[in-house]
């Protein structure tokens, strides 16, 4: 009887002991969302008959109207084209897809005319009519990415032919019409089964089981939890080649991605980390670049929030106390310091000459001069959260001791995301470090952080902070000629360098690894990867 | 024979001081090798508890060294992400855990005496009150109860302590109390409360020492459970925040570095062993100190 007690209480403090001790290496074979074993499309180069993409689900649906995570972004992308797109390999220019277009020279009115012989999955064409219901209903279902076509009017000009006004000039359209969330369904079909271009739209669940849309794959099966399954469109007809017949898309733990895609269980893995990718195998190839993710301190200017970061010198001191190569070190493979809150694939990015400089005795004597010395100040980021691998508490910790060396006292305040995102967009915390992925690609997305605007808010900037800064916001958001436009957004970044209450820190490192034998990976900011662009080497 | 010798002088001397019982009880438990090597890992862990910064090769804190260095020349036990010596870090985590678990227990012990003394000693709406209420706490999953504390209360070593102890000291309370209950209606009690003894001179003088075996047993048992809730709650991310060196954040960091061992293995074992040998010392001082038990 006793005995039998002092078992039980020795097993339970050993597996309890034994339990913490294990999870460290447990990633290593839990169960990887139905990874059937011996699924090696386009093994052999010739058949090609399917490709595995084994990645981290992010997904709520795949809606176009109502999808805005990753995994939605490429599963949509490959179900819906889009009135206009970027080239696999280039992320500055728009090119047509479904319509090409013009614009006036005050880029307030875009005309798009529709491809002629353009089929939507069950044969019918595309005509203007879907683009105008399609874009209406985005706006209409006020759904997560509604706010890409704010202020935008769209109407049908005749059968072919659409237009898109706005009050304002915009020369970021035609790059907001490149995200899937645009992508243009086939309204017939939607109506029917629900559809509207309003909030009483029900097509939802009817389009999470079934695409309407032209693109190169069709949806064959969605488990939000494990798997999307999609199949080559026999009807598709536009400029792109998909090669394989089928694409699994599996949720898998990013330490079983990296052993599939190392023994040929997956072609194809997205989520491993800088630090997985230093210790891969023989025998994979990886495509390993800067992500457009910026991820940057926010140092609040208000002075209710603290009288120490509010002091500009306070600024300067933290711009400099950082030494951003060896943030790097820890950012892994492909990452880059973010020479500005543009990121380096977009156009107004700043070359490195530009970029914050490490100077230790400067930001002492700043340090100094904001009265730091003694103060307790919090540096609040989410934890449970990795933009593009990129572990945040590491990040803080290496942030906190270099704070530390120049006199700067900081206290970590880790938090879920769901708890901290309160105290950031409300700008209640003094120094926060976030990231930013990019909406759309187009740099006017990073104008958010001008003073008054979303996100200068939140580093309790407001509007009339600096006037010199706002002068250019409004240039980047209303100049259309490119050249121009490169010179305001290089102006704008130097500016927020020197004066914003924002410290870009790096640009996580995107990569991407597949076997030798899928060629094709191209690394997209906003969609990720193009399954359609792959195909067997 | 000897055997029976033992228990019948022990059923007549019950009341025996508690040094003499261990001193003469504890050689037979820790003549075990394995309740020998359970003194031994936990007095050295104390040790380091007590002397472990000053042992430590590296400033725990301090992101010196290569990154990811795996045990070796360069640190004895490896570097972590941020190029800090783990050696030096788990060494400075026993202040943590073990300081931690100790104080809980401490505090757990405290709590649960006094409530447990007030419901035994004067029973009625008294004892109603605190039992049902200490029902209630052990109707909670413990661990789940401990989160939710700790969720609420913010993330912080304190707190996690604080969460800890909203489920630690039931036991306590129910154990004391049914030794006061059995203590009540003995003569030495009563001939006390007839010679004019006052309900503070009572508990003080009669009750109070006799609770204190069976709680010392329970408390001792309780270390290594307190260790592993409070390393638990860390590694859920609810207690110790970074840089702190703490054994269950520093495994949880180590999660997503699975393929670097050292670095989730090293503070496992820490924790393994602390967990194992307070257990272990436990059930030697229940053996000891628990009449009932027979001597194996």
């Amino acid at each position: 009887m006793i005995l039998t007690k002092n078992l039980r209480i020795r097993a339970a403090a050993v597996i309890g002991a034994a339990a913490l001790l294990t999870s460290a290496c447990g990633g290593a074979d839990d169960d990887s969302g139905g990874s059937g074993g011996g699924q090696t499309g386009g093994g052999g180069g010739s058949d090609a008959a399917q490709i595995v993409v084994d990645t981290t689900f992010d997904i709520k649906t795949v809606d176009p109207g109502r999808e805005y995570e990753p995994t939605g972004q490429i599963l949509v992308k490959a179900l819906y084209d889009t009135l206009l797109t970027f080239a696999d390999d280039d992320t500055t220019t728009v090119i047509p897809d479904l319509a090409s277009y013009e614009s006036n020279d005050d880029q307030t009115e875009f005309t798009f005319t529709v491809a002629e012989g353009r089929v939507f999955s069950d044969g019918t064409a595309v005509t203007a009519a879907d683009a105008v219901f399609s874009l209406q209903r985005l706006q209409g279902l006020k759904g997560n990415p509604s706010f890409l076509l704010d202020g935008v009017t769209v109407t049908e000009v005749d059968e072919m032919t659409l237009k898109l006004t706005t009050a304002e000039p915009s020369p970021a359209l035609p790059a907001i019409l490149a995200t899937p969330s645009c992508g243009i369904l086939n309204s017939k079909v939607v109506l029917e089964n629900g559809g509207a271009t309003d909030e009483s739209d029900q097509a939802e669940q009817f389009l999470n089981e079934t695409s309407a849309g032209s693109g190169p794959y069709t949806l064959d099966k969605l488990d939000a939890a494990s798997e999307a399954i999609l199949v080559k469109n026999p009807k598709y007809n536009g400029p792109q080649t998909p090669a394989y017949d089928t694409v699994i898309l599996r949720n898998t733990e990013p330490a079983t991605q990296k052993m599939n895609v190392e023994r040929g269980d997956s072609q194809v893995a997205l989520g491993l980390s800088g630090d997985m990718i230093d210790s891969l195998a023989e025998g994979v190839e990886v495509e390993s670049v800067p992500s457009a993710t910026v991820v940057f301190l926010l140092i609040n200017s208000d002075a209710a929030t603290s009288a120490v970061t509010a002091k500009p010198e306070f600024v300067k001191a933290v711009k400099a106390a950082i030494d951003y190569d060896s943030l790097l070190e820890i950012a892994g493979r492909g990452a880059a310091q973010a020479t500005g809150l543009v990121p380096s694939v977009f156009l107004g990015a700043l070359p490195a000459s530009e970029a914050l400089k490490y100077d230790a005795d400067a930001a002492k004597a700043a340090a100094e001069a904001a009265g730091a010395a003694g103060q307790k100040l919090t540096l609040s980021f989410p934890n449970d959260i990795d933009p593009t691998g990129l572990n945040l508490t590491t990040l803080a910790e290496r942030v906190q001791a270099q704070l530390a060396a120049v006199g700067i006292d900081v206290d970590l305040a880790p938090a879920p995301f769901a708890t901290e995102v309160d105290a950031y967009r409300d700008g209640k915390e003094q120094i926060g470090l976030w990231y930013w992925n990019p909406d759309y690609m187009d740099p006017a997305n990073y104008l958010a952080f001008g003073p008054g605007q979303t996100v200068g808010l939140r580093a309790g900037w407001p509007a009339g902070a600096n006037t010199a800064i706002e002068e250019l916001v409004a240039k980047g958001y209303t100049t259309g000629d490119l050249a121009e436009r490169k010179t305001v957004f290089e102006e704008w970044g130097k500016a927020m360098n020197a004066d914003g209450p924002f410290v870009p820190l790096v640009q996580p490192g995107s990569n991407v690894v597949y076997q030798p034998t899928v060629t094709g990976v191209y690394y997209n900011p906003v969609w990720l990867i193009n399954v359609a662009g792959l195909s067997p080497a | 024979m000897t055997r029976v010798e033992t228990q019948d002088r022990r059923q007549q001397a019950p009341r025996r001081s508690l040094t003499r019982r261990l001193w003469r009880a504890a050689p037979p438990g820790l003549r075990q090798p394995l309740g020998l090597v359970a003194a031994l890992v936990a007095a050295a862990w104390l040790v380091i508890c007590l002397i472990g910064p000053v042992i430590a090769p590296h400033d725990p804190l301090a992101q010196e060294l290569p990154r990811f260095t795996p045990p070796g020349e360069i640190a004895f036990l490896g570097t972590d992400e941020l190029g800090r010596d783990l050696l030096s870090r788990i060494l400075a985590g026993a202040r943590v855990t073990i300081g931690l678990s100790l104080l809980l227990v401490c505090l757990s012990m405290l709590i649960g005496s006094v409530l447990g003394l007030l419901a035994g000693f004067f029973g009625r709406w008294v004892d109603e009150t605190i039992m049902r209420f200490t029902d209630l706490v052990l109707a909670f999953p413990t661990v789940i109860l401990a989160m939710v504390t700790a969720a609420a209360l913010g993330a912080s070593l304190f707190n996690a302590v604080l969460a800890a102890l909203v489920v630690s000291w039931p036991p306590y309370a129910r154990v004391v109390r049914s030794i006061v209950l059995g203590l009540r209606g003995n003569d030495f009690v009563f001939s006390g409360r007839l010679l004019g003894f006052s309900a503070a001179r009572s508990i003080r003088v009669d009750i109070l020492p006799n609770t204190l075996g069976p709680t010392l047993v329970l408390a001792s048992l309780d270390i290594g459970t307190a260790a592993l809730l409070l390393s638990g709650l860390s590694f859920l991310g609810l207690g110790a925040k970074p840089p702190t060196p703490e054994w269950g954040s520093m495994v949880s960091a180590a999660v997503s570095h699975f393929d670097k061992w050292w670095l989730g293995v090293f503070p496992g074992l820490a924790i393994l062993t602390v967990v194992m040998s307070f257990n272990f010392i436990g059930d030697a001082l229940r053996d000891a100190l628990d009449p009932g038990v027979e001597r194996r």
